[in-house]
Formats: structure tokens, C-alpha cells, sequence
């Protein structure tokens, strides 16, 4: 290959204007996929991460009755060669009274109550890492803002909050998604404060009340109890911050009349205080088991291993006559990995993913024709240089060669660049996202007022000294400039990302790297084919007419 | 002048006394759309070594296309092409190109540089064609030498790192003249030279081809204009698509 097509690629890019509008638009088509395509495959990662942090590798549900003799399951769990460690857990609806406003009328808001044995539990899911007032380390602390109250932690909190009892009263403890309090303020750095420092929620009670269902469907009595709030959780899942209090296991079994019982004979009669014989006891019961697989094992065997461990359970239960209730039959109860219990979410998104792929695979397409458009005329331009070139000894090769490496060049240069922007706004994205979401400060709109002003007193000089398209120029500078102050000025802070929506309290701010390489080489190859057309046409462009162009 | 060393297989067979160039009973017809234009009709051209030959023609007679012709860079429809006793038309167009940079060296009468490249880039463009990135590395000193020298002694040694577009006709003229003559080439092929420029830049541009050709070069130089025609040992006539 000759210097000589170097030389002129090197030249070519570097003294006019129209290649660096190309890296530009291949960059900017970059920087949008790998932009979107990260944002969604870091949603799909932290959809992932959310349900081991939430609720282990597999569960075995059996919801509103419950499975009796979930102890004796979690050993036989706790056994098999893929589990690493398994908790109960009861879960329900309740009603949870808030300790705010003042007065008499407080707050009572729905939640989804989680009853957990909170040693177990934590070994299962992440629910340590997710308790929210802990006191910082030193390092923790130096990145944290001044006025963050985890500065000033004791740990007293954080110690009540993994006993789910207050330590001083002793009375049982609850703790509550970071949402669920309507006192609770997200700040820019991702942490939290009250909004009024008296209601900071670790300091009072809340009162929850749950609906006991009969094993005839029907709901009976409810029951409330008093719970000192001992923490926070903070999982990152916007829903379940938003609507999930923790309490104790015990607790939740007592409310929802779930817990050990005396079982009586209802034919017999009555003694003397009205009481029945007492014939046996009712095992205590959870409505779920969570199971966490070791390292290794995929949720899927650990899912085939616990549902073989639950059919030979229930066969054991079943066989035995002493037993006077039964667990519920396999086929009655689900088995599923964290993944299928969340596959109404991820499978759109996934789906999703696959579609934004495809539909950006277009910008390919556009990167083809935009290089092919500029390379075209590039090529008209150059056809006398084509001459030249041909008459001093260079190749149809050579000739295919220059404008091949050209559109090379420039796909590449605007891929990493592109990768390099898009990177920069990934970073940064939930920054750029919160100034969007707040009013445009008053110096950006007058600042393009006066911008504006400047272009427009240019364009009337112009006009003046009849520069038709200085004037033009002009004129059109000083519209968009008046267009983007009057955008700044209505400019009502308004989020996109809004959690309630997309789960997650923040946007994914992973770059996704493979995709991003992908999308480059995509650009580049898509580039080289979009200046190929052109290329050839050069080639073929006949040295002896190409002189005579003048 | 150090010899160029190139084209390893071709038979080094100049037959003695013989033309170095040499076309005979060349003809080309150009179609236009459904119309022939028959050009050349049987041209024939000797030029020996070291021989200056102007060519004279009115306007339209063919003079380029046969300049074109013998710089291999246009082919005949019928007719013998020679280099050195060799046919050049039957050579695979790789070869032609080697032999237009190695053998030949083009000047036209609008320069033709290439705008993007400096003064210097642009007398060493020749020197670049068909080098690798290898042998550029070593060579590139030598070239750029060569180059610097050229342009020194046609007196362009202040514009190195111009562009064309800052430089009159002449100086312009003269680069196109210091890039023919990069690669050392037995033959130099002038299609109207001093067309474009006023008469004194136009004596000074000839004086230059006439030091080259004293210097054992072989012109083959296209012009209408008798007196320019005149500096030539031989002048001849194309009219009616030959040669008189
Ligand atoms: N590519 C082409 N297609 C059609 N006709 C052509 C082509 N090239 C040259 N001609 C015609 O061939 C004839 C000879 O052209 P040529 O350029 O060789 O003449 P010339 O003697 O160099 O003229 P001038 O002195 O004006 O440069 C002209 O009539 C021209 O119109
Ligand atoms: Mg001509």
C-alpha cells in the first residue's frame, strides 16, 4: 500500500470541514446506543442483583395458610448439597397507622408486611447491606455531606435493627422501606434526611394491623400490635422501598393467627368454663421459605433440588400418622427461582432491550448513508486530484484504498469518540437527570436572551453590508438562541426517570462495555461500506476525462 | 544521474540508436454519445534519448491524447506503443502505473497539484506511489532530500511548506515540474507548459526544461505557440489526426 493514500487521508482530514461533521454525526449516533442501550442493560443488571437482594435464589411459597413444619423443611433444605442457607417468612397485607401528623388523625397506609427471622434472613438475601442508619466508618464518612445523619450514628440503631427489638424497652421492632415514610427526602448525593428533623422515623412507633384469613377463606378479627421503628431499609427497588415494612417472625405469626395453637376438638363437649378438649397442637406456619444457593450453583438446580426436598418432606409428613396436620401437597406449592418469580418484569424489558437494539441498529444505517452522502460529494470534488493522483503512477487500488481508509478513519475516530461521550453522559447521567428535573437556572435563559440579541445585531449588520449568507446565518442563530432562552425561561423541572415507574430509584449508571464495542465496530464497519460506493466510483473515475475536469 | 534501478524483469533491451519512446500508427476515436470522433488516425512518433521533440497542433488536433497515449495514461484503440523497444499496450494496468511512475514524468498546463498537500508533499507524491509503510520509513529521508533538492534548484527553496494556492503560476509550474522529475524519469511529457503564464515566467519555466534536457532528459513537449516550439531540436506537426 502506498504512503501516498496516508498521506492523503491524513491531509484530506485535517483541512476541511465536512469529515469532522461526519465523525461527528457517526459520534453523536455512537454516544445515543450505547447511552440507551447501557440505561436499559443496567436496568436488567440491577432487576437481576434486586431479586438475590431481596429474596434469595429460590423460594418456596405456599401463600395466606402457610406451610406447618417449616422448620423441620429448612433443616431438610439446609442439607441439600446446593443450599447455602434457607429462612421462613410470612407475608401479607397490613395497615400500618404512621406516628405523623401531630395529633390525634394520623396516617395509616397499606404495606406489604414481611415477618422475617432476622438472623436467617440476612443470611439469605442482602438484607444487611439494604438497613439503612448504620453508623459510617471513617472513609464512609468523608463522602458523605455534612448535615447526612449517619455521621452521628452510635450504632444503636443499626443493633436494633438486626435484633428487630429495641434494646432499651425491649418491645418488638419494625423496619420500614425508606419510602414508605412520607418524611423522608432523597437528596442529590442518594441519601436521605427528614424533612423535618423530629419525624426522622427511627425514633417512633408505628402501629401495624394485619388481617388474619380463616382456613375457610374468611377473615376474622384483626389484629394490631405497637412496633418501635429500629431502622430503615433501603434496597434500591423503588417499589418495595416504597411499600414493605419488616417485622418479626413471631409477631407477624401471632397477628395473623399463624403461629403455634392448640388444636381442640370442636365435637366434643365443652368443660365447665366452655372450653374444648385439647386433642394435640397446630405447628407454627410461614407462607414462605427462602433458599440461597452457594457459590456456584445456579438458581435453577438449587430449584430442582428444593422441590425433590419438598416432595420428600410432604411424603415424610404424610406418612406419618402422628402427625395431624399435613403441609400442603407439592402440586399446591411453587417452587421458583428469583427469576421466575420476577419474569412479568424482566421479560419485557429484556424484550424491550432486544427491540432499542434492533431499532438502533438503524444509526448503522444512517452512519452508512451520511458517509456515503459526504463521500459522494467528496469524491465529485476530488475527481481532477483523482487524475493527478493516476497520472503520477497510483492505482484503481490505491485510488479505492484512500477513500476506504477515509471512511475508516472517520468511523473510527467517531466511534471512540461517540464511546467516549456516551461513557461521559452515563457517568453522569443521574446528575445531568436531576438538573433537568429542576428549574432552569435564571442566568441560562437571559444569558441566551442575550446571545440572542448579539446574533440578531450581527444579522441586521450583515444585512446592512448585503452578506446574503452571513444574514442567513445570522438570522437563524438569533431564532434557535430566542428558541432555547423561551425553552430555559418555561422551563418546568420535570423528571423522566420517575421511580415509580421504573423501579429503581436511580437511573443504571453502568456503562455496558460489550455493547458499547459492539456498537463501534458496527459504526465503523457500517462507515467503510457507506464510503465504499463512493470509493469505487472513484476508481473507476477514467485519469484522462478526470484532467481535462477543470 | 543516478539510475531509478526499477522494473526488474522487464528486459533492459534499448535497442542502440533506437527511439526510447516510440508510437506508431496510433489511432483513437472518442465516442460521443452515438458519434465517433476519430482523433488520432494513424499517428506515429520517435523520440531517442536525450531528444527534445515539441509538438505543434492547432486546437483539438489530438496533441494531448497523444501525449496521453505515450505517458500510458490513455490507451490506443489500434497502433504500437514502444518504451525502450518494449510494447507498452500490452501491458496489465499495475504495470502501467509502474511504468507512468517510474518511466515518465507529466507536466499539464493548469499544474495540477493537489491543493491539500504542501509544496514539498506534492514533489514527493511520485516518491510515495507504490512504497510501503516499511520502506517509506527508510527511505523517507532520502526522498524528502531529493525533493528538497529539486525544488532548490528550480529556486522554490523558501515555499516548502506552502500550499499551491499561495504561489503564482510560475512557482506553481515549477513544483509540477520538480514532482515529474521526483522519480528520475527518462522521459518528460510537457502538455502546453508555458500556456497559463505570462512571457517571462514562461522563458524561465523553459529554461528550466532546457537544463534538464541538457542534462540527457528526453521532452516530448505539446504547444501552439511557434517560438516556445522552437527551443525543441525537432519540432513536428499534427494535423488530421497525424503526424507530418
Ligand atoms: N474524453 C473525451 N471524450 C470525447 N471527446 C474527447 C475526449 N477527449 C478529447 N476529446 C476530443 O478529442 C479531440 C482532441 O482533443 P485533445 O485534447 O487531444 O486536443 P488538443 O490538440 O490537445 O487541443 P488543445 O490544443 O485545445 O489542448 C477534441 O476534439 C476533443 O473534444
Ligand atoms: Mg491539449
Amino acid at each position: 500500500m502506498g504512503v501516498y493514500v496516508s498521506l492523503l487521508v491524513r491531509r484530506y482530514l485535517t483541512t476541511r470541514i465536512i469529515p469532522l461533521i461526519a465523525v461527528g454525526a457517526v459520534a453523536l449516533c455512537v454516544a445515543l446506543v450505547t447511552v440507551v442501550v447501557s440505561v436499559m442493560s443496567g436496568f436488567l443488571e440491577n432487576l437481576r442483583n434486586s431479586g438475590r437482594t431481596l429474596m434469595g435464589d429460590v423460594v418456596v411459597s405456599y401463600p395466606v395458610q402457610g406451610i406447618p413444619w417449616y422448620e423441620d423443611l429448612i433443616a431438610d433444605i439446609e442439607r441439600l448439597p446446593g443450599a447455602e442457607a434457607a429462612t421462613p417468612l410470612v407475608d401479607t397485607y397490613g395497615l400500618v397507622r404512621m406516628p405523623y401528623p401531630d395529633g390525634g388523625n394520623k396516617d395509616v397506609v397499606t404495606a406489604q408486611v414481611w415477618a422475617i427471622e432476622p438472623d436467617s434472613f440476612a443470611r439469605v438475601t442482602e438484607f444487611d447491606r439494604t438497613i439503612w442508619w448504620k453508623p459510617a466508618d471513617a472513609a464512609q464518612a468523608l463522602a458523605m455531606a455534612p448535615d447526612d445523619p449517619r455521621r452521628t450514628l452510635t450504632g444503636k440503631e443499626y443493633g436494633n435493627a438486626k435484633a428487630m427489638r429495641d434494646a432499651d424497652t425491649g418491645a418488638p421492632g419494625a423496619l420500614l422501606g425508606m419510602h414508605v415514610s412520607v418524611v423522608n427526602q432523597r437528596q442529590r448525593d442518594g441519601s436521605y434526611r427528614p424533612r423535618v428533623d423530629r419525624w426522622w422515623m427511627p425514633s417512633h412507633e408505628v402501629t401495624v394491623t394485619l388481617v388474619p384469613i380463616s382456613e375457610k377463606g374468611q377473615v376474622s378479627q384483626s389484629n394490631s400490635r405497637v412496633f418501635k421503628v429500629v431502622n430503615e431499609v433501603m434496597s434500591g427497588v423503588f417499589q418495595v422501598d416504597r411499600n414493605r415494612i419488616f417485622i418479626p417472625l413471631k409477631d407477624g405469626q401471632e397477628l395473623l393467627r399463624l403461629d403455634e395453637a392448640p388444636v381442640v376438638d370442636t365435637d366434643a363437649e365443652p368443660d365447665a368454663q366452655g372450653n374444648l378438649p385439647v386433642i394435640g397442637t397446630s405447628p407454627a406456619r410461614a407462607t414462605q421459605v427462602l433458599v440461597r444457593a452457594k457459590p456456584g450453583v445456579t438458581p435453577r438446580e438449587l430449584r430442582d433440588q428444593v422441590t425433590e426436598a419438598y416432595a420428600a418432606f410432604w411424603g415424610r409428613k404424610a406418612a406419618d400418622r402422628s402427625v395431624r396436620v399435613r403441609p400442603p401437597a407439592p402440586d399446591y406449592v411453587t417452587v421458583q427461582t428469583w427469576e421466575e418469580r420476577l419474569r412479568d418484569i424482566i421479560a419485557p424489558v429484556e424484550r424491550e432491550r432486544q427491540m432499542m437494539r434492533i431499532l438502533f441498529s438503524l444509526t448503522y444505517l444512517v452512519c452508512a448513508g451520511l458517509i456515503l452522502a459526504i463521500f459522494w460529494s467528496i469524491v465529485s470534488e476530488k475527481t481532477r486530484d483523482v487524475g493527478i493522483l493516476r497520472a503520477v503512477g497510483a492505482g484503481r487500488l490505491g485510488v479505492l484504498r484512500i477513500f476506504l481508509a477515509y471512511g475508516l478513519v472517520i468511523g473510527a475516530v467517531g466511534s471512540l469518540a461517540g464511546a467516549g461521550l456516551g461513557w461521559l453522559i452515563i457517568r453522569n447521567i443521574n446528575d445531568i437527570h436531576m438538573a433537568l428535573g429542576e428549574d432552569a437556572p435564571a442566568w441560562s435563559w437571559i444569558a441566551a436572551y442575550l446571545l440572542a440579541a448579539l446574533a440578531g445585531t450581527m444579522a441586521l449588520r450583515a444585512l446592512v453590508a448585503s452578506r446574503v449568507l452571513a444574514t442567513l446565518l445570522h438570522s437563524v442563530a438569533a431564532l434557535v438562541l430566542a428558541g432555547i432562552g423561551t425553552g430555559l425561561y418555561l422551563h418546568q423541572g420535570f423528571l423522566m426517570w420517575d421511580p415509580a415507574v421504573y423501579y429503581f430509584a436511580t437511573i443504571p449508571s453502568q456503562m455496558d462495555w460489550t455493547n458499547a464495542v459492539v456498537t463501534c465496530i458496527g459504526a465503523t464497519v457500517f462507515s467503510v461500506l457507506g464510503a465504499a460506493v463512493p470509493a469505487a466510483r472513484a476508481a473507476d473515475i477514467d485519469p484522462v476525462r478526470a484532467l481535462r475536469y477543470e | 544521474m543516478t539510475s531509478s534501478g526499477h522494473q526488474p524483469h522487464a528486459p533492459a533491451a534499448p535497442v542502440a540508436g533506437g527511439p526510447i519512446l516510440e508510437a506508431r500508427d496510433v489511432h483513437r476515436t472518442y465516442r460521443l454519445g452515438r458519434v465517433e470522433v476519430p482523433v488520432l488516425k494513424g499517428a506515429s512518433i520517435a523520440v531517442h534519448p536525450g531528444e527534445w521533440v515539441s509538438i505543434l497542433g492547432s486546437s483539438g488536433s489530438g496533441k494531448s491524447t497523444l501525449l496521453h497515449i505515450l505517458g500510458g495514461l490513455d490507451r490506443a484503440d489500434r497502433g504500437h506503443v514502444a518504451f525502450r523497444g518494449e510494447e507498452i499496450v500490452g501491458y496489465s494496468p499495475r504495470r502501467l502505473d509502474r511504468y507512468r511512475n517510474d518511466h515518465v514524468g507529466f507536466v499539464f498546463q493548469f499544474y495540477h497539484l493537489l491543493p491539500e498537500l504542501t509544496v514539498l508533499e506534492n514533489a514527493m507524491l511520485p516518491a510515495t506511489v507504490g512504497v510501503g509503510m516499511i520502506e517509506w520509513s527508510r527511505r523517507r529521508h532520502e526522498v524528502r532530500e531529493r525533493a528538497r533538492a529539486l525544488l532548490d534548484r528550480l529556486g522554490l527553496s523558501h515555499r516548502f511548506r506552502h500550499r499551491p494556492a499561495e504561489l503564482s503560476g510560475g512557482e506553481r509550474q515549477r513544483v509540477a515540474i520538480a514532482r515529474a522529475l521526483m522519480r528520475n524519469p527518462e522521459v518528460l511529457l510537457a502538455d502546453e507548459p508555458t500556456g497559463n503564464l505570462d512571457a517571462r515566467s514562461g522563458e524561465s519555466l523553459l529554461e528550466v526544461i532546457a537544463e534538464q534536457h541538457r542534462a540527457g532528459l528526453a521532452v516530448v513537449m505539446v504547444t501552439h505557440d511557434q517560438w516556445v516550439a522552437a527551443r525543441a531540436d525537432r519540432t513536428v506537426h499534427l494535423a488530421d489526426g497525424r503526424v507530418a
